[in-house]
């Protein structure tokens, strides 16, 4: 026990002294986070909104594929896009590897799915009669998604949530991309995993308490936001 | 105005609607008479240009529309369906709707809001939400978010379903307002006869999924003299003898299946006894049943037999032909 309480009072005084380790790599989560969720939402939920309101040829395997994706070990999408990031893959004159786009690419390709296939749900459930309704009122395409999309703005907003929870609790894909390089990759997680494996728990716990205030403040901003407006 | 050639619709499969031609004129009041489940609706979605159908087509203005209509023909037809959904927001945003997207000018929509509202008599819901609002109220939003856009067709699916009559009398009159003021082709499905009767120059019957021959016709527009019990009114070259104790105008329809046919006029109770000729017989969608047509006095009236009875009455176009019915059976409205 007195381990445990050792690594919160050292996790205390780390936080309250502003260390500038702990900032620097929470704000780099951040920046990858927010930099994913918004390229993996912007992308996804477009993506969902096709799949549930579109009848196509195919439709039934595109949602199988998605929500497979779902499931899609994080550790495997990190090998895959090594392969394709390193010197010698396809993409190896980005040099990209163990940068933050790096990671920012494994975390968009881990939240795409769970955006495209959450907001499909989420416009599935919104009644067809505001699509058609918006349609003979003279909506185009555009104008009808936003009007089926503000009616599941609740569903939408938790789907944004989720894929930033996804991508801010991601490790797998940041470890193997990133390479954890310190004071260039190294994420809240990796960091976590790191100081843990070297025995610094007070520091690994301070990382883990920044990172639940980061999860926590995200979602308490997206509950205001959308407690904006009534029905 | 917009017009269904050689149209079969399915869905899943299954066939809900097939008609050889079925059109909505400039300036006509259509009513589309059937039972739930007889395609009404469909038929609307199809006119509305929100569905394109499985085979046929659709023809809007005397051009042939494509399969994915584009929004700029879209937004000349305006369909009400029949449980309206208004959209987040107030009475006036959801009334706003169609008119930003025509990027009407605010000053321009204030003043058309302010006469739907007038004619439909919302001014006291234009601040509400929707769950602040019944059944019927939705319904007339609903009809005022579509008049608003002063559409060229306007498509009602059972417009006055949720409510009640002084509101359903309020909303046709304000259809018949639009009517009066500016080209407008209206087509209105709906179960309820009197409403068809009352508000359709034109009434089609659907009967799963096809027009049915028998069509509530037999419709006459006159006006009652006063008094009451049986009265007779100048149709045509014909009276008819009606027992009502309305007076004014107002419409008349005899009920094809309440017209007795003979080669000879019978001694009977029927007050109207009228002879003519038989013009065509239409055999019904399953056989059973003949329409008979007749013009009696330069009116023409048709009456419903069985396909057994036509047979035995040697029925043909050209035959003199009895037709009778009791002043009881005609329907005022």
């Amino acid at each position: 026990m007195d381990f445990l309480a050792e690594g919160f009072r050292r996790a205390l005084t780390l936080l309250a002294s502003g260390d500038a380790e702990i900032y620097g790599i929470a704000l780099l989560t951040l920046k990858v986070a927010i930099v994913a969720t918004v390229i993996a939402c912007a992308t996804g939920l477009p993506l969902g909104y096709f799949l549930a309101t579109r009848r196509f040829w195919g439709r039934r395997a595109a949602l199988t594929v998605v929500n497979t994706a779902l499931a899609f070990p994080t550790v495997v999408v990190g090998l895959l896009l090594y392969g394709l990031l390193s010197r010698r893959g396809p993409l190896g004159d980005l040099g990209w590897l163990y940068t933050w786009q790096a990671i920012v690419v494994g975390d968009v390709l881990l939240a795409l799915p769970l955006a495209a296939a959450l907001s499909a749900a989420a416009i599935q459930g919104v009644d067809p009669r505001v699509r058609r309704t918006a349609e003979t009122l003279g909506a185009g395409p555009l104008r009808t998604a936003w009007t089926v999309a503000r009616e599941a703005r609740f569903a939408l907003a938790a789907v944004m949530t989720a894929a930033f929870g996804q991508v801010v609790a991601e490790i797998g894909a940041a470890m193997i991309v990133g390479g954890n390089i310190r004071g260039s990759t190294r994420t809240l997680t990796t960091a976590v995993a790191l100081f843990t494996s070297q025995g610094d728990f007070g520091m690994a716990l301070a990382l883990g308490f920044v990172l639940l205030t980061m999860a926590l403040v995200i979602n308490v901003a997206l509950q205001v936001l959308q407690g904006r407006g009534g029905g | 105005m917009v017009e269904l050639r050689q149209v079969r619709h399915r869905y899943e499969g299954r066939l809900v609607l097939d008609l050889e031609q079925f059109s909505v004129p400039r300036t006509g009041a259509l009513t589309v008479v059937g039972h739930n489940g007889s395609g009404k609706s469909t038929l609307l979605r199809l006119l509305a240009l929100l569905e394109a159908p499985t085979e046929g087509q659709v023809v809007f203005n005397g051009a042939v529309v494509p399969r994915r209509a584009p929004a700029s023909l879209r937004r000349r037809v305006t369909l009400v369906e029949q449980r309206p959904i208004l959209f987040r927001g107030t009475v006036r945003q959801n009334l706003e709707y169609g008119l930003r997207i025509r990027d009407v000018a605010q000053t321009a929509a204030n003043g058309i809001i302010g006469d739907v509202v007038e004619q439909l008599g919302l001014q006291a819901l234009l601040g509400r939400r929707r769950h602040e609002l019944s059944d019927g109220e939705v319904q007339r939003v609903a009809v005022a978010r579509a008049l608003a856009l002063r559409p060229d067709v306007l498509l009602l699916d059972e417009p006055a379903s949720s409510a009640d009559r002084a509101a359903a009398g309020a909303l046709y009159r304000a259809l018949a307002a639009e009517r009066a003021a500016r080209p407008l082709a209206v087509c209105i499905a709906t179960h309820q006869l009197e409403d068809a009767y009352r508000w359709g120059d034109d009434i089609r019957a659907l009967a799963e999924g096809r027009l049915s021959p028998v069509t509530p016709e037999n419709l006459f527009r006159v006006d009652l003299p006063a008094g009451d019990g049986v009265k007779s009114v100048r149709v045509g070259n014909i009276n008819i003898a009606v027992m009502t104790d309305r007076t004014g105008p107002v419409v008349l329809a005899v009920p094809p299946t309440d017209i007795f046919v003979s080669r000879e006029p019978l001694p009977s109770s029927a007050r109207n006894v009228l002879s003519g000729r038989v013009t065509g017989m239409a055999i019904e969608h399953r056989g059973a049943g003949v329409h008979v047509r007749a013009d009696v006095g330069g009116v023409e009236l048709v009456a419903a037999v069985t396909a057994e009875a036509a047979r035995d009455l040697g029925l043909s176009p050209g035959n003199a032909v009895v037709f009778s019915f009791k002043a009881t059976a005609v329907q005022v409205f």
